[in-house]
C-alpha cells in the first residue's frame, strides 16, 4: 500500500441559482426565488492513491468538473472536506490568464505563476515548455496570432511541464494534430510512470482505458461505482446504452 | 468557546456602538467656545498673518486691517484659519475682498489682473464693513469642521475597538477551518501577498506591454499620451478658459492623474471577477492580487504621467518648498481608500450585474464634486465647501495634494488623518468580505 495523495470526504456542493441577480430581476419582479438549490455534487467520497490515475466518468452535467474544481480549491464544498495532504494541485486547463495580446513567452511565465510556481522555477523550464508546444519562432508572437491549435498546445504544454503533484485533467487531452496527440499521450504515460497522481475527466473511454488505473462513475452527482477500469467502464457503457 | 463568553463579547461591541453613537451625537449638538480666527493676507509682497481672539470677533471690534510702511499694498487672497492651522475655513480671492471694504483711509483701491491694488502714502488702513465684522462672527461660532473631524474619529475609533474585539475573540476560540477572524485574515492576507508578489508585479508590466503591443510607436505612447493630455488642458484651460486660478493648467492636470488613478481603480473593481472568468474559474488566486496588479499596471501609467507633470511645473515655474512632502501622505491615502473601497465594490459587483453603471455614474458625479476643475474652497457657497473636504475624500485628498504641490501649503491634515484611519478600516472589510465570500464568486459568473 502506497501513500494517500487525496482524500474526499462526504463532499457536496450546491449552486444556488438566481443568487446571480440584477436590479430588473430584483426590483421588477418582485422577491427573488432563494429555494432554487441544485446540489451538483452529492455526498461523494473517494481516495487516490501516490502515483496512481483515477478516471471519472458520467454523464454530461453529472459534477465532474464541478468536483475537479473543487479539488482543486476553487471552491470549498458546501458540506464533506478534501484533504490533498498538502500536495500541489493544478487543474489542467485551456489558456489559464492567458492574454491575446501577450506573446506566448510572457503567457508562459504568467499562467505558470498562477499555478504556483515561482518565477525562476518557470524560466528554468521554459526551453522545455516551448519545445513540448512545437511552437518555434512563434513563442514570441501575440498569442492572438496563434491558430487555436497552437494556442491548446502551448496551454497543455504549461500544465504538461511544470511539476504539480495531483493533476487534475478535463478533457484537455485531444488538443492538436495527430502528431502532437500522440506527444501528449506519451507525456502522460511518462507522467503515469513518474510519481505523479492524476484525475482524468474523459467521455473518451478509449483513453480512459488506455492511462487509468481506477474509475469513478459518477451521475447526476450521485456516487455510482468506483473501482477497476475494465469492470466499471462496460457497466457504464451498459448503462449510457440503455 | 462558552456561550457566557460570547454573550460577554456581544454586550461589550454594543456598548462600543451605543458609546460612538453617543459620542457622534454630543459632538453635533454640543455647544463648543467660539474659537479664535487666524487670518492671512497674501500680497504680492509675502504673507502676513493676524491673531484675533474671539472676544475681538465677539464685540465686533475688529474693523480695520493695517498695512503699515506701505505706499502701495498688491491683495491676491485672504484665508481664515481656525485652531488647526492646516484647515482652511475660508478663502476670499481678491475679487471678493472688494466686498467687504467700507473705505481705504487716505488712499484708493483698484482691481488688476488678478490682484486688488491698494495705495496710499505709508501707511494703508483698510476699514472693513459690517457684513465682514457678520461674517468674522459666523466663521467664530461654526465649529463645523472640527465638529465633522472629530465625529469621524469616534466613528472610525469604535470600527477599530470592534475589529479589535474580534480579534480577541478569535484568539480565545479554538480554530477551525472555517474560521475569519482579523487575525486569521491579515495573517493570510500578507501570506498571499507574498506568495503573489512576483505574480503581481509580472502581470502587471505584461498587461502594460500588451496595452501597446501592437502600436507604431509603441512605448513611446507612455510618454507621448500623457503629454498630448497635458497640452490640451494647457490650451484649453491655460488659454482659451482663462481662469483666475494660478497655475491653472498645472492645478488641473495634477488632480486630473490623482482622480484618474482612483476612477479607473474602483471602476475596474467591479467588474474584476467577471472581466477575469479566465483566470477565476481555473485556478485558485486570490482575488486581491487581481485588483493589486491592476493598481500597479495603473501606478506604472502614472508614473510617466509624473514625468510629464514634473516637466510642466518647471516650464511654468512653480515654486515647488519643503511643504510638498505633503502630497505623498495623501497618495497614499488615495491609494487606500481606493483599494478598500475597490475590494468592497467588488465583492458586490459579483452578486449584482448593474453595479457596473451605477457605480460608474458615482464615479462621474463624485468627480464634478470634487474639484478637479475648480477650487472647492472658493467656488462652493459657504457651509458646503467646508463640509465637502471633510466628508468627500476626492475632494479632500486631491486639495491636500494640489496645495502641496502647486502652492507650497499644507492643508487639511486633521482631515487626512481621519481619512486614513477610515481607509485602513475600508481595507479590512473588503479583505475580510473577499476571503469569506471568495469560494462563491465562481458558481455565480
Amino acid at each position: 500500500m502506497s501513500d494517500i495523495a487525496l482524500e474526499v470526504n462526504h463532499v457536496s456542493i450546491d449552486y444556488k441559482n438566481l443568487m446571480h441577480m440584477s436590479l430588473h430581476q430584483g426590483v421588477l419582479k418582485g422577491d427573488v426565488k432563494r429555494a432554487d438549490i441544485i446540489r451538483a455534487v452529492d455526498d461523494i467520497s473517494f481516495t487516490v492513491e501516490k502515483g496512481k490515475i483515477l478516471g471519472i466518468v458520467g454523464r454530461n452535467g453529472s459534477g465532474k468538473t464541478t468536483l475537479l474544481r473543487s479539488i482543486a480549491g476553487i471552491f470549498r464544498p458546501d458540506e464533506g472536506n478534501i484533504d490533498t495532504k498538502g500536495n500541489r494541485v493544478s487543474l489542467m486547463a485551456i489558456g489559464i490568464g492567458f492574454n491575446p495580446r501577450n506573446t506566448g513567452r510572457e503567457n508562459i511565465l504568467k499562467s505558470g505563476m498562477l499555478l504556483g510556481c515561482q518565477l525562476d522555477y518557470v524560466k528554468e523550464h521554459m526551453d522545455e515548455i516551448i519545445e513540448f508546444s512545437e511552437l518555434g519562432d512563434f513563442i514570441d508572437r501575440p498569442v492572438r496570432t496563434y491558430s487555436s491549435g497552437m494556442y491548446s498546445k502551448l496551454s497543455f504544454a504549461v500544465t504538461a511541464i511544470l511539476d504539480t503533484d495531483i493533476m487534475l485533467v478535463d478533457e484537455v487531452l485531444s488538443v492538436g494534430d495527430e502528431h502532437f496527440r500522440k506527444k501528449s499521450y506519451a507525456k502522460m504515460e511518462e507522467l503515469m510512470l513518474s510519481n505523479r497522481t492524476v484525475l482524468i475527466v474523459s467521455h473518451a473511454t478509449d483513453t480512459l482505458k488506455k492511462f487509468c488505473d481506477e474509475i469513478l462513475w459518477i451521475n447526476d452527482g450521485k456516487f455510482m461505482q468506483l473501482g477497476d477500469t475494465e469492470g466499471v467502464l462496460s457497466e457504464y457503457d451498459e448503462f449510457m446504452n440503455l | 468557546m462558552s456561550k457566557n463568553l460570547k454573550g460577554v463579547f456581544r454586550v461589550v461591541k454594543m456598548l462600543i456602538i451605543v458609546l460612538g453613537i453617543a459620542g457622534i451625537i454630543w459632538t453635533g449638538l454640543h455647544q463648543f467656545n467660539n474659537r479664535n480666527i487666524m487670518m492671512e493676507i497674501e500680497t504680492e509682497q509675502g504673507k502676513q498673518a493676524i491673531f484675533i481672539s474671539n472676544d475681538v470677533i465677539a464685540k465686533g471690534q475688529f474693523t480695520t486691517i493695517l498695512f503699515e510702511d506701505a505706499d502701495e499694498v498688491r491683495l491676491k487672497k485672504i484665508k481664515f484659519f481656525g485652531q488647526w492651522k492646516s484647515v482652511l475655513l475660508k478663502e476670499l480671492s481678491y475679487s471678493n475682498v472688494a466686498a467687504y471694504v467700507e473705505t481705504i483711509q487716505q488712499g484708493k483701491m483698484h482691481t488688476e489682473s488678478g490682484q486688488l491694488v491698494l495705495t496710499g502714502n505709508g501707511r494703508i488702513c483698510m476699514e472693513m464693513n459690517a457684513s465682514f465684522v457678520k461674517m468674522m462672527q459666523e466663521l467664530s461660532a461654526s465649529f463645523l469642521q472640527e465638529r465633522l473631524v472629530i465625529m469621524g474619529l469616534i466613528a472610525s475609533l469604535a470600527a477599530i475597538m470592534i475589529i479589535v474585539c474580534n480579534a480577541i475573540q478569535e484568539k480565545l476560540t479554538e480554530n477551525n477551518w472555517n474560521n475569519h477572524g482579523p487575525i486569521y485574515d491579515i495573517k493570510r492576507f500578507c501570506r498571499d501577498l507574498v506568495k503573489y508578489w512576483q505574480y503581481m508585479v509580472f502581470s502587471a508590466k505584461a498587461d502594460l506591454r500588451a496595452e501597446v503591443a501592437d502600436s507604431y510607436l509603441n512605448r513611446l505612447w507612455w510618454l507621448l499620451e500623457p503629454f498630448f493630455n497635458m497640452l490640451i488642458y494647457v490650451i484649453v484651460f491655460g488659454q482659451v478658459m482663462g481662469n483666475s486660478i494660478e497655475n491653472y493648467a498645472t492645478f488641473v492636470f495634477s488632480g486630473l492623474l490623482m482622480w484618474n488613478f482612483f476612477n479607473k481603480t474602483v471602476g475596474y473593481s467591479v467588474k474584476l471577477v467577471r472581466s477575469n472568468r479566465d483566470i477565476v474559474t481555473k485556478v485558485y488566486i486570490p482575488k486581491f492580487v487581481i485588483l493589486i496588479s491592476n493598481m500597479m499596471l495603473n501606478f506604472m501609467k502614472l508614473a510617466f504621467s509624473m514625468i510629464v507633470l514634473l516637466v510642466m511645473l518647471a516650464v511654468f515655474k512653480v515654486h515647488i518648498g519643503i511643504n510638498v512632502i505633503w502630497f505623498f501622505p495623501a497618495y497614499l491615502v488615495m491609494m487606500l481608500l481606493a483599494f478598500g473601497v475597490g475590494m468592497i465594490f467588488l465583492h458586490l459587483g459579483v452578486y449584482v450585474d448593474d453595479l457596473s453603471y451605477a457605480v460608474g455614474i458615482l464615479l462621474n458625479m463624485l468627480m464634478f464634486l470634487s474639484g478637479i476643475f475648480y477650487n472647492v474652497m472658493t467656488t462652493l457657497q459657504d457651509p458646503l465647501n467646508g463640509m465637502m473636504l471633510c466628508l468627500n475624500p476626492a475632494a479632500m485628498f486631491i486639495d491636500t495634494m494640489r496645495q502641496a504641490l502647486v502652492y507650497n501649503t499644507v492643508a487639511n491634515l486633521p482631515v487626512l488623518g481621519v481619512w486614513f484611519l477610515i481607509a485602513i478600516i475600508l481595507c479590512y472589510i473588503g479583505i475580510h468580505i473577499v476571503y469569506k465570500n471568495e469560494n462563491s464568486y465562481v458558481k455565480v459568473v
